[in-house]
């Protein structure tokens, strides 16, 4: 089976800044894939296309057999996006704004029911479903903002700096849930700036740096060619060959 | 369009609309007791004044009382005004001692003999509303006392006071009883259903559009597979139920309002009660047909006030900026109305009945005066229907514009 996400010399430029230059990856079924770079390198620009939000200036890509430009609806029916800055309804209930996602991705009244219940084992949802979103700590709405992501069990899962704002316990509740979510068949696209959470999560990376893709390999060899014992030294001596090429090239 | 997900997407906004106490109370339960409490308070408190004001012993300040001639002052005294002698008319009033002076400088009955002339002087504070009717009064008393002293010398004279009066001026109203009971208040209705829906319709086109993107729940929304087509239409279509509910509201509260007033007011009032009454659109013919035409000019007003509300709040990026955008709407439905009172004065052709929301305005007008000529109805529904869509088109369109949707 081919790669469940295909992006091809993806480039988006904001007036004159290019918030993404010529990136190319793919995600393979079975695959927890990290971006990792600081904020502002194109990470969730990158992601935004691959939601069909942003259309791209050059390049393209495929999600789960889609075309995000020809077929941009069945793109969004194939995945399932958390976000750090993400809010719920103040004044739903969470089993209200489950259903109300449920709903508009066309699942009947047993199917949603169904997936709450794996959900609430999954992510420990409890009076979540019960209480009004507007008095939810922080990790409570992020248990919401996953359930919705996964109601229906979509094959692409996109998350995008997904602990950013959480508490130590709240943010330990996310990672566990892409390190346990059932991967199969499925593809994980992970961006963060966090390197531990890359460390422990996913199978391959690339390193986005000022919109270019810098490098790309499994986590082990990424630090094993640099020399680096860490990610996070890995990640500083890509960098900084970069910046200095940069300097070179000026 | 699928017509079950743009239900999926109002209901939602309904419920939480629903939820949200402070909304409720100034959707439905502020217009249904302010429009009553409103048309009723008013006159009650000013009916109330004037009605003390004109009974009421009203002190008059004198400089020179010994000058007054006693015919002068009886007709004063029967003006319920009570004298009082004080030395400075300016000082006087500006000191708050009384509201107005009479001054005169010289023995009024002196100067007056052989026909001659005298000078009064009314000292009085202008724009100040208490002392100008005080003032009304003493001018009041200048006119008949001045009229008795003609009379007099045109006696005296050997002449009949009637020749100051060589004509007699007979007014005829020439306009058509339905011209007369036009209801020169057709005007309210529509105006309200504008305004409430405004009101009314502004929590939930906000909390819709630039509320989503402030909490950070519109990016989701988009990412599911729900057209955006859907999304407007669903969210123009609870911002229209609230809108409705609130004009409904507001106009069960203005016949409240009618009602107790009529019961309250028109038996004092006699014939002239029934004048107001006609005045006021009250007593009319309206025919089933008239009827149909008025809900059905005011759905597509309301619905054309909640499409503005969807386009403008869907642009802005957070609540206060999208209320910054609204505040001024409910102005500019006034100018309409404003407009209207000079129809006669502008003389209006077909195109008048192309402008927004004026068009309604004088729709209403030929209804309730029973000349609706149907180009005129076309014109006036088929211009509101294409600007509504062309509203929705506009708030759609921001949809898809990645600058409106990440504008943070």
């Amino acid at each position: 089976m081919s790669a469940l996400i295909d992006v091809r010399n993806l480039s988006k430029s904001f007036g004159k800044v290019k918030a993404v230059d010529d990136v190319s990856f793919s995600v393979a079924a079975g695959e927890v894939y990290g971006l990792l770079g600081p904020n502002g390198a194109g990470k969730t620009t990158t992601l935004r296309v691959l939601a069909t939000l942003l259309k791209p200036d050059s390049g393209g890509a495929t999600v789960a057999g889609h075309d995000v430009l020809k077929a941009p609806e069945a793109v969004r029916a194939s995945i399932g996006v958390v976000n750090g800055g993400m809010g719920l309804y103040d004044r739903l209930t969470g089993r209200e704004i489950l259903y109300y996602f449920g709903r508009l991705y066309d699942l009947e009244e047993q199917q949603i029911e169904r997936r709450i219940a794996e959900l609430d084992d999954l992510l420990d949802l409890r009076d979540t479903l019960t209480r009004r979103a507007g008095g939810f700590s922080t990790g409570m709405a992020q248990k919401i903002v996953i359930a919705r992501a996964v109601l229906h069990d979509p094959p692409v899962i996109f998350f995008d700096e997904a602990t950013s704002g959480l508490d130590v316990v709240a943010r330990r509740a996310v990672v566990d849930f892409v390190r346990d979510y059932p991967s199969k068949g499925r593809a994980v696209v992970y961006s963060t700036h966090v390197m531990s959470e890359v460390e422990e999560l996913c199978d391959r990376a690339s390193i986005i740096y000022r919109g270019r893709k810098i490098a790309e390999d499994s986590v082990d060899e990424l630090k094993r060619s640099n020399g680096s014992n860490s990610i996070e030294e890995a990640f500083f001596r890509l960098v900084s060959r970069v910046d200095m090429g940069h300097e070179e090239v000026r | 369009m699928r017509p079950v997900m743009i239900w999926r997407v109002a209901r939602k906004e309904i419920l939480s609309t629903l939820r949200d106490t402070r909304a409720i109370v100034s959707n439905l339960l502020i217009p249904l007791v302010l429009m009553p409490v409103v048309m009723l308070g008013m006159p009650l408190l000013l009916g109330g004044l004037f009605e003390r004001e004109a009974t009421n012993i009203t002190p008059i300040g004198v400089v020179g009382m010994s000058n007054l001639p006693a015919e002068f002052v009886a007709v004063l005294e029967a003006q319920n005004v009570e004298l009082v002698p004080v030395d400075d008319g300016v000082t006087a009033v500006q000191n708050g001692d009384v509201d107005v002076v009479i001054g005169v400088t010289e023995p009024l009955a002196a100067a007056l003999a052989g026909n001659g002339s005298g000078t009064i002087s009314i000292y009085s504070k202008q724009g100040n509303m208490k002392s100008e009717l005080d003032a009304s009064k003493v001018q009041q008393a200048v006119a008949i006392f001045q009229q008795q002293v003609v009379a007099l010398r045109l006696v005296d004279a050997g002449l009949d006071p009637s020749v100051l009066q060589p004509l007699q001026v007979q007014n005829v109203d020439a306009s058509t009883a339905a011209e007369r009971s036009s209801g020169q208040f057709s005007w309210l209705i529509p105006f309200f259903i504008a305004i409430w829906t405004l009101t009314g319709g502004q929590m939930t086109a906000v909390d819709a559009t630039a509320g989503e993107k402030e909490r950070g729940t519109l990016e989701v929304l988009l990412v599911a597979p729900v057209r955006r087509t859907e999304v407007v239409v669903g969210k123009f279509l609870a911002t229209l139920t609230f809108g409705l509910s609130a004009a409904l509201m507001a106009i069960v509260g203005f016949l409240i309002g009618g009602a107790l007033l009529s019961a309250v007011f028109l038996p004092r009032l006699g014939d002239q009660g029934a004048e107001i009454v006609s005045m006021m659109g009250g007593g009319l013919n309206v025919n089933l047909l008239s009827i149909v035409v008025l809900v059905i000019s005011a759905l597509l007003l309301a619905a054309l006030v909640a499409a503005v509300l969807i386009g403008i709040s869907l642009f802005a990026r957070s609540f206060k900026e999208a209320q910054s955008y609204i505040a001024p709407l409910s102005f500019v439905f006034i100018i309409p109305v404003v407009l209207l009172q000079f129809k006669d004065l502008i003389g209006l052709g077909n195109e008048a009945y192309l402008i927004p929301v004026f068009n309604v305005l004088l729709l209403m007008d030929d209804v309730v005066r029973g000349v609706v000529d149907p180009g005129r109805l076309a014109l006036v529904w088929g211009s509101m229907l294409v600007l509504i869509l062309l509203l929705l088109g506009f708030a759609h369109r921001n949809f898809q514009r990645e600058e409106v949707i990440f504008r943070s």
